[in-house]
């Protein structure tokens, strides 16, 4: 009972320094209090571990775990002496070690050192507890597994938070429904908005009939295994090519017949979306199960009729959830469209008789905007709105992605065949 | 009695029958059309610059210099290199724990909020990755190394790095999950533990499935552009010495990104972007295409998933 006390003082001193110090390296605050705390914390743990080692009988220096926890002992009682001594005071730090351009300072290093001494005694906490077994060995990496899946997933749920909580103070109706003025530090996103609504909607008038013709032919017509396999390798590259030869290739192209233009942007999107639409509908027409082509079959109809009333419209809720991901993705690209379709001057979309707009003008664009932006975060006072932006365009995809997945649920839960 | 003649059918069925696969037969070679046509529009650009500067001095030049017209590529290989390597160290080292706790470990409660949010974070613009790392990282940075700038290689594949964990963990996973469950079972009617099965059974027979994906991102880590146009600097020049990530850098994804906006079309610098893009583009392409046939070998080899 005694030892088991032992165990969980010896683990809740290493989680505290665990936390504590990571936290410190992070928000590097002033370690003059806590430093005393962390040293009699190391002392404390050192002697815990040192004395469980000794009732168990395990700090035998014959065996290799024995030497091995008396190494770590000695390392965990070095940096409580390193503390303790002042050896590292508020003064040390180590100048551009090795010709690196950066100084690690005091705060940094002691942090570093009591992370590393924590972990160390987690280590050999664990270690006496299961005397050194297959099954130490397991707890020790599910915990660090475990520490890594709330790691990732304190640091994206960050990110989220931090847009969220910074941007919303920027929003309002006239952040939304004005134009830009005085180069974004006063004014509203609406023409970026509007231009990146409208680049999106022609994108998707590119990509869907041509990646959902592809993937019908590649499904239901197609039986030259060679051919299909070229296709498959074209689409799986295309989908891999990094965006900004897309950008160069709208120059050395498109620029040269639409000029730097809303239909430029959307071509240049489009095909960046077509391996999506391609790959997410390929799943879809494959999950429709045989069986209903040929009860069509058998009635009379031809493939084509085949196809437009049974396959489409069971495999719908697929290909939409495809286009809805191709869409978010289509509203977060940048460099394809930097050189080909926007500037940050544009004045709201031109309409032809109020319905279509004009596909020949640069229109403004969410992420351009956001650029532009960022550029001149040093010399205007546009944080403020750069956070608003970034909120309104991280939503929007979310809002998208989000009900991709809703509809793929839905109505996976709705269609059994 | 008399059948219908086949001619009742309608010339015009039949002709239309003809027409709609012709239709779709040209949609589906569109994708193997635009890949050519990226690649010949590329070249045709990039292989100018070849031309003037020379293939070897071009790729293997020490200096990156606009404004001097000297441009060769071996600061952005270098940096690239850099980057890619010590991004994905950071992105495995996160990635892949997390791929291991989705599959091995989580509960089906955990999955089915994990899994979801994972999804949507890998849709966030990179855009917004490159705000929030001049914003906070670079700041961070700049602060507790005391740098002379923030904006450095390090900023840059420590951005990448988390900015890829979900589409590492995602395929990770998958490949995880495909390891059939009588391969485990086998394993734990022998004796071993959780940990060992996972070690000496599950993780060796994903092992290909976790190449693919390693190599999918690094194709991807090379060529995100905005994330890394903002937080490196941008400044092309041989890091010294070469450990050196403190350093401000340039890639190949943010010379293009950082450059293209502001040069002459048909002048030898707009040319030797475009080499450098064509470069990218190969490099991309090669691992993009082995990490297909890994992925349709697996397919093969364990009946899909």
């Amino acid at each position: 009972m005694k030892i088991k006390l032992a165990y969980s003082l010896s683990l809740a001193a290493s989680a505290f320094l665990f936390i504590s110090s990571v936290t410190c390296i992070i928000f590097q605050p002033d370690l003059t209090y806590i430093s005393i705390l962390w040293g009699a914390t190391l002392a404390g743990s050192t002697l815990l571990i040192a004395l469980s080692a000794l009732t168990k009988r395990q700090l035998n220096l014959a065996s290799k775990t024995g030497v091995v926890l008396a190494l770590d002992l000695f390392f965990i009682l070095a940096i409580f002496l390193l503390i303790f001594t002042g050896t590292i005071s508020p003064k040390f730090e180590i100048r551009t070690p090795l010709g690196i351009g950066a100084t690690f300072g005091y705060r940094l290093i002691l942090s570093a050192l009591v992370l590393a001494a924590s972990i160390v005694a987690t280590k050999d906490t664990i270690n006496l507890f299961y005397d050194s077994s297959s099954k130490s060995r397991e707890a020790l990496v599910f915990l660090t597994i475990r520490l890594t899946a709330v790691f990732s997933v304190l640091i994206l749920g960050g990110i989220l938070f931090i847009i969220i909580y910074k941007g919303i103070w920027a929003l309002s109706w006239e952040f939304l429904t004005e134009p830009p003025r005085k180069l974004g530090t006063e004014g509203g996103i609406s023409t970026a908005i509007i231009g990146s609504l409208w680049m999106v909607l022609g994108a998707m008038i590119f990509s869907a009939p041509l990646g959902i013709g592809a993937a019908i032919y590649l499904i239901e017509y197609s039986k030259n295994l060679w051919l299909n396999r070229l296709i498959t390798i074209a689409v799986s590259c295309i989908n891999g090519v990094p965006s900004v030869i897309f950008g160069l290739f709208g120059v050395a192209f498109l620029i040269n017949f639409f000029g730097i233009s809303l239909l430029s942007g959307s071509i240049v999107l489009g095909l960046i979306n077509i391996p999506i639409v391609i790959l997410t509908t390929q799943e879809a027409l494959k999950s429709v199960p045989n069986s209903l082509r040929e009860g069509s079959m058998a009635l009379g109809a031809t493939k084509w009729q085949t196809i437009k009333k049974v396959v489409l419209p069971s495999s719908m809720p697929g290909i939409l959830t495809g286009l809805i991901i191709s869409v978010a993705k289509a509203s977060g690209e940048t460099a394809p469209i930097m050189w080909t379709a926007v500037t940050f001057t544009a004045t709201p979309v031109q309409m032809i008789y109020g319905v279509i707009p004009n596909v020949f003008q640069p229109v403004n664009n969410l992420d351009y905007h956001l650029l532009n932006l960022i550029y001149f975060l040093g010399a205007w006072d546009v944080e403020k709105n750069a956070w608003g932006t970034a909120l309104v365009l991280v939503g929007l995809v979310l809002f998208t992605n989000m009900l991709a997945i809703v509809v793929r649920n839905y109505y996976r839960k709705k269609i059994s065949w | 009695m008399e059948l219908p003649k086949p001619k009742s059918m309608g010339l015009q069925r039949r002709y239309g029958e003809k027409i709609v696969e012709s239709v779709l037969f040209i949609s589906a070679i569109t994708s193997i059309i635009i890949m050519l046509m990226i690649f010949y529009f590329l070249f045709q650009e990039g292989v100018k610059a070849f031309a003037k500067v020379g293939i070897i001095n071009l790729i293997m030049g020490q200096m990156w210099h606009p404004q001097s017209d000297i441009y060769g590529m071996m600061p952005l290989i270098i940096n690239s290199l850099l980057i890619t390597s010590m991004a994905l160290v950071i992105n495995i080292c996160i990635g892949f724990p997390l791929a291991v706790y989705l599959s091995e470990l989580a509960g089906p409660r955990e999955k089915d909020f994990l899994k979801p949010a994972i999804e949507l974070l890998a849709g966030v613009p990179s855009i917004v990755y490159g705000f929030l790392g001049v914003i906070i990282l670079v700041k961070y940075l700049q602060e507790s190394f005391d740098m002379l700038t923030g904006r450095s290689l390090i900023a840059g594949s420590i951005l990448l790095g988390i900015m890829f964990i979900p589409s590492m963990t995602t395929i990770c996973e998958d490949a995880l999950r495909s390891v059939p469950s009588e391969f485990k079972q086998g394993s734990i009617a022998l004796g071993a533990n959780k940990w060992q099965t996972i070690r000496h059974i599950t993780i060796p027979a994903a092992s290909s499935g976790i190449t693919a994906a390693v190599l999918l991102n690094v194709g991807q880590i090379m060529g995100e552009t905005m994330a890394v146009l903002l937080v490196v600097g941008n400044v092309p020049s041989i890091p010294t010495p070469f450990f050196n990530i403190f350093e401000t850098g340039a890639t190949f994804t943010s010379v293009i990104a950082g450059e293209m906006g502001e040069v002459s079309r048909g002048s030898l610098h707009f040319q030797a972007l475009f080499a450098a893009g064509l470069i990218l583009l190969l490099a991309v392409t090669i691992l993009n295409v082995v990490a297909d046939q890994i992925r349709a070998r697996i397919r093969k080899k364990f009946g899909g998933y």
